[in-house]
């Protein structure tokens, strides 16, 4: 009998391991297959953030001139 | 005078027995737990409170109709129930066995002959069966949480399910402890307790709680608040195993930056996940069926409000029911026992070496991507216990180099974790339910 319950526990870790394993790895290969296709089929959605890019870009930039300038006053100030 | 002395022989102090007493105690200890040391208060507050309700003397509020009756018994209803029950003694011991081994239509009967009595179900009893025996709260707070889990890190870096798989590795492990314990003599745990037990590694709580409910309910109790006590320890448990198995030159790897996901790929993952699920191991259906409904809520972008539901009003109505019911398995004579011991220990085993086995399972990836891309910190993000698991893995990254942000990339595992101890409590539910 308990022979049979440690015989037990142990062909459910085998098993019960060995599946979740197989389980995952199955996921893990469909999950790239379809992030792949979606990757290939879907030119839709890299279009948009090219056009916004643009736009967006000459704000970025002028901000970024503001940040520096503002940090440069700061720097001068700490060190004065 | 009469009256005087029926009021104290109602009392709860003349009716306290020792066991109630230290349950008592228990109850406040986890109250105390929760609220001073923050210890996942959301479910021990409802779980300690519960306990102590469970324990107030003469109220029966954790048993059953017949069990109320029982524990009064006054000789007409022992009569009546005896008569139902087709035996002579009325002796409430006698009562009870011929009861439990009783089948369903006669079972019927005693209960409707206790309720004729006057006597009711207890309000955490009639919370429980609608709550856990019907396997409907932890399935609940699985959509919530699936509500609230963003896939994204897990599918920008989709090879770090191996490490949510390592992880699990904990709960076989202490399966096979639990029956080791048995076959030495020690405990007494049947293959379904042992299965039950070794979940607490999964550090998942509702997961612990689904698969408890169903293989060995009388152990649920202690189960749940092992499970719930060591998701609140992961901030003191994990780092020294982490620390040991790791060099400090591995610690101080900066992992790159994760591609952006598309909502698309997001929205088709529950989806892919719930066919695999069905085309492989219907067992784990519940738990990530939910799961996956949970997450396509939140990530379809069209029904705002059921997700907004799912992961806020109706998870936290249902912790509230879930703990009240936890606690009420809380009871002297189902947990003061060297089994709870017992479990409580086989359950922190149950953690340290999932969470050994994650770092492990990271350094051998390590090894083979060339040694410089995963860092092994991330791999006891493996163990559910979502976020607390990935921000220990963040925490000791900074540590080790403070220009290193590890916590996007262990929430990967973290969420694998999830998803590998669903799918383990699924097969063991299958092998052994």
């Amino acid at each position: 009998m308990e022979e049979s319950l440690i015989s037990q526990g142990l062909s459910l870790m085998v098993f019960g391991m060995g599946f979740v394993f197989v389980f995952l790895t199955l996921l893990v290969g469909v999950t790239m297959l379809m992030s792949k296709l979606v990757v290939k089929f879907e030119p839709v959605a890299v279009v948009p953030p090219k056009k916004s890019r643009r736009n967006v870009a000459p704000a970025v930039a002028a901000k970024d001139d503001e940040l520096v300038a503002v940090i440069t006053a700061a720097v001068h100030k700490y060190r004065s | 005078m009469d009256k005087l002395l029926d009021l104290w022989l109602a009392s709860g102090i003349y009716n306290l027995q020792g066991g109630q007493l230290i349950m008592l105690v228990v109850g406040l200890l986890l109250l105390y737990l929760a609220i001073n040391k923050k210890f996942e208060p959301l479910l021990l507050v409802p779980i300690g409170f519960g306990g102590i309700l469970a324990n107030i003397p003469e109220a029966g509020l954790a048993f059953s109709a017949v069990e109320n009756a029982l524990h009064f018994a006054e000789p007409e209803i022992m009569a009546n129930l005896a008569s139902a029950l087709g035996i002579s003694s009325t002796d409430p011991h006698a009562i009870s066995e011929a009861y439990h081994s009783s089948n369903a239509s006669t079972h019927q009967a005693v209960v409707l002959a206790a309720q004729d009595g006057g006597y009711n179900n207890g309000m955490l009893y009639n919370f429980y069966n609608v709550a856990i025996a019907s396997g409907a709260a932890p399935l609940i707070i699985f959509m919530g949480v699936g509500a609230m889990t963003d896939f994204g890190p897990l599918l920008a870096n989709p090879k770090t399910l191996f490490l949510g798989a390592a992880a699990q590795f904990g709960i076989f492990a202490t399966v096979l402890g639990a029956v080791g314990l048995t076959a030495l003599g020690v405990m007494d745990f049947s293959i379904q307790d042992a299965a039950a037990i070794g979940i607490i590694g999964g550090a998942d709580g509702p997961t612990a709680i689904y698969v408890a409910s169903l293989l060995s309910p009388h152990l649920l109790g202690a189960i749940a608040v092992a499970a719930y006590s060591y998701m609140a320890l992961v901030p003191l448990i994990q780092p020294p195993i982490m620390r040991a198995l790791t060099t400090e030159a591995e610690r101080k790897i900066t992992m790159v930056q994760l591609r952006q996901v598309s909502k698309i790929e997001k929205i088709l993952f529950p989806v892919v996940l719930l066919l695999l699920v069905a085309m492989l191991l219907p067992d784990a259906a519940p738990l990530l069926g939910m799961f996956c409904f949970g997450n396509l809520l939140r990530e379809c972008g069209v029904v705002d409000r059921l997700s907004d539901t799912a992961q806020n009003a109706l998870i936290n109505i249902v912790t509230i029911f879930l703990g009240l019911s936890v606690g009420s398995k809380l009871s002297a004579d189902k947990f003061l026992d060297l089994t709870t011991l017992g479990i409580l220990v086989l359950g922190i085993v149950a953690f340290c070496i999932g969470t050994a086995m994650g770092v492990l399972m990271a350094k051998l990836m390590n090894k083979l991507e060339g040694g410089n891309s995963i860092n092994p910190l991330i791999g006891s993000a493996g163990v559910s216990a979502v976020p607390m698991a990935a921000r220990v893995s963040n925490k000791l990254g900074l540590e080790a180099n403070p220009q290193n942000f590890l916590l996007m990339h262990a929430m990967g595992p973290n969420v694998a974790g999830v998803i590998g101890s669903a799918v383990a409590a699924g097969v063991m539910i299958k092998f052994v339910g």
